[in-house]
């Protein structure tokens, strides 16, 4: 199934934001969409250009400082700043005409998942503009239902 | 013999430091620093055929790198832009009382009791009293829940303090290893140069390279390499190692932008394996009978480190506008030194020429370290409680909860 269709069949929001926005707006947002997990940072064209987790914006905001923290962790909970600061600039996209299982196999999601805690996978299209984003929860609800799962993904694709 | 030693200091090591904060609440580095003790070739390191420690410089030197790394990569501009100019200031104002105190101190009292030659005890104990423990004021202000204005200086004078600390005692060892003072200009000079050079131009690389390793685990490999490669070049071109590490930390940062994290995460996890290392390989160089005979130094090197960093940092903070909460505690706040400070001392053992005073000054930093971690730490909570700042941060989430 290529992701345009997915993002048919399995409409989601996608949780934005802009680069200067305060940590605690990015809080706000991300609470009054329960099932929101990770907000995207678009730049003034559109285009995505960060994402920022909800662990990382909850530990940001109220994790205590230990005396474990190395020093760059300790700087970085005493200056709180912006999203731009904080957000990860590498973000893992997925194109319109991509296979759902092409996505699986060139990202090894549970490295992404110990580095970035992401959990919503953006498509974007030509201008790497935001078009909407695939929910990890719907792929493994997909995969457990046994109606969508990967078996079935690649016989959709060879056919 | 010297792996098996290793392994015996660090799990000895990790069984006393966490044993004596269970049972007695002493900081960890007490544990480790006794372990040491225990291995020292006056005691069971004779059975067990280690007689030098010579063995342990090129991982004093590599784990020196790391720390350095760390600490160049742990503060970037627009960070140090927003901490402030009252922590700039203030941190400015402690490095340098800390070091003239030291420096003017041991040179009118110090030097016509040793028999080190020139200025090389009084000029690298002034370098390395500028140093704090992080770990250990953090300790504080996490066991006590402070918060106010006070521990948020506080806190950021410890990120940026080991910076000038480092910067310092590199620009130190490069004019006391050339010869007189026309040659020190020059060797200074290149010295900071190459060591910038070379170390901005390995974080571009490093981070160039970083992109095509997905794994934290290549990252780790990357990363290590990069800084024992560092270290060797400097060992063989002459320049800083310490420098350039710091270089490589903050260009790697800089170029890695918000992604940096991977770049410095898998270090970190090691940084207490490092620390284990330095504070168990101080332990070994640990000589009762230097210690005894000069034991007015290490108390006077207290003293002139405590009073200096006090005046300094209260200058500092004043001359910013700072408040008198935050202006007279400062400094005494800022008491507790270690890890960084035992490095740079075992750091010298390898050096030519300081031979003679690396063996005391390791001992004076080693003994002060337990001082400044026993007696820094009852100070540090002094100065907060004084400053009303203790329990606060319980206060602010009951209000939080209340609102």
């Amino acid at each position: 199934m290529k992701t345009r269709e997915w993002l048919n069949a399995h409409p989601v929001k996608a949780l934005t934001v802009a680069g200067d926005c305060s940590l605690q707006d990015a809080a706000r947002l991300l609470l009054d969409d329960p099932e929101g997990r990770d907000l995207f940072v678009l730049d003034a064209e559109g285009q995505v250009c960060g994402h920022l987790g909800f662990w990382h914006v909850a530990t940001l905001l109220l994790a205590e400082l230990r005396p474990t923290h190395s020093l760059r962790e300790l700087v970085e909970r005493i200056t709180l700043g912006s999203v731009a600061d904080h957000m990860d600039d590498h973000v893992m996209c997925a194109g319109v005409d991509d296979h759902i299982n092409d996505i699986l196999y060139q990202h090894d999601l549970f490295q992404q998942h110990v580095e970035r805690r992401v959990e919503d996978i953006p498509v974007v299209d030509e201008q790497h503009r935001l078009l909407g984003v695939i929910r990890l929860s719907d792929l493994l609800r997909d995969a457990i239902a046994g109606n969508d799962s990967p078996k079935t993904l690649n016989a959709s694709r060879t056919e | 013999m010297e792996i098996l030693l290793i392994g015996l200091l660090m799990l000895t090591g990790l069984m006393l430091g966490t044993l004596g904060s269970y049972l007695f609440r002493a900081p960890r580095v007490v544990g480790y620093i006794l372990a040491g003790v225990l291995f020292a070739p006056d005691f069971l390191g004779e059975s067990l055929g280690v007689e030098t420690t010579e063995w342990a410089q090129p991982i004093i030197a590599v784990t020196l790198g790391i720390i350095a790394y760390l600490i160049g990569g742990a503060v970037t501009a627009s960070q140090l832009r927003q901490l402030g100019w009252t922590i700039v200031t203030a941190t400015m104002g402690k490095v340098t009382g800390s070091f003239v105190a030291v420096l003017v101190g041991f040179s009118l009292f110090g030097l016509a009791v040793t028999d080190v030659p020139g200025w090389s005890l009084a000029l690298l104990l002034a370098a390395i009293a500028t140093t704090t423990a992080p770990a250990a004021i953090v300790a504080i202000i996490h066991q006590y829940r402070a918060r106010g204005p006070l521990t948020t200086t506080l806190l950021g004078m410890v990120a940026l303090d080991d910076v000038l600390a480092l910067v310092i005692f590199s620009l130190v060892l490069a004019a006391m290893e050339s010869t007189g003072f026309a040659a020190a200009i020059p060797a200074v000079i290149w010295e900071i140069i190459a060591a910038i050079g070379f170390g901005a131009a390995g974080g571009y690389v490093i981070e160039r390279i970083a992109r095509h390793l997905p794994e934290q685990e290549l990252k780790l490999v990357a990363l290590l390499g990069a800084i024992i490669l560092l270290t060797g070049l400097a060992k063989a071109w002459h320049f800083s190692p310490l420098l350039a590490a710091m270089a490589l930390g903050f260009s790697t940062r800089l170029f890695a932008g918000a992604h940096s994290e991977p770049l410095f995460r898998p270090l970190e996890q090691l940084q207490e394996v490092v620390f284990v290392l330095f504070f168990t390989v101080a332990g070994l160089h640990f000589a009762p009978a230097v210690v005894l005979s000069h034991a007015w130094l290490i108390i006077m090197y207290f003293l002139l480190r405590a009073g200096g960093q006090i005046v300094g940092a209260m200058v500092g903070a004043r001359l910013a506008g700072a408040p008198r909460v935050v202006s007279h505690n400062v400094g005494l706040v800022m008491l507790p030194q270690g890890g960084i400070a035992i490095g740079m001392a075992l750091m010298l053992t390898n050096v030519p020429n300081l031979e003679a005073s690396a063996l005391l000054i390791v001992n004076i930093v080693t003994a002060t370290t337990l001082l400044t971690e026993t007696l820094g730490a009852v100070a540090t909570r002094f100065g907060l409680a004084r400053a009303g700042e203790l329990g606060q941060a319980t206060e602010t989430n009951k209000m939080r909860g209340a609102t």
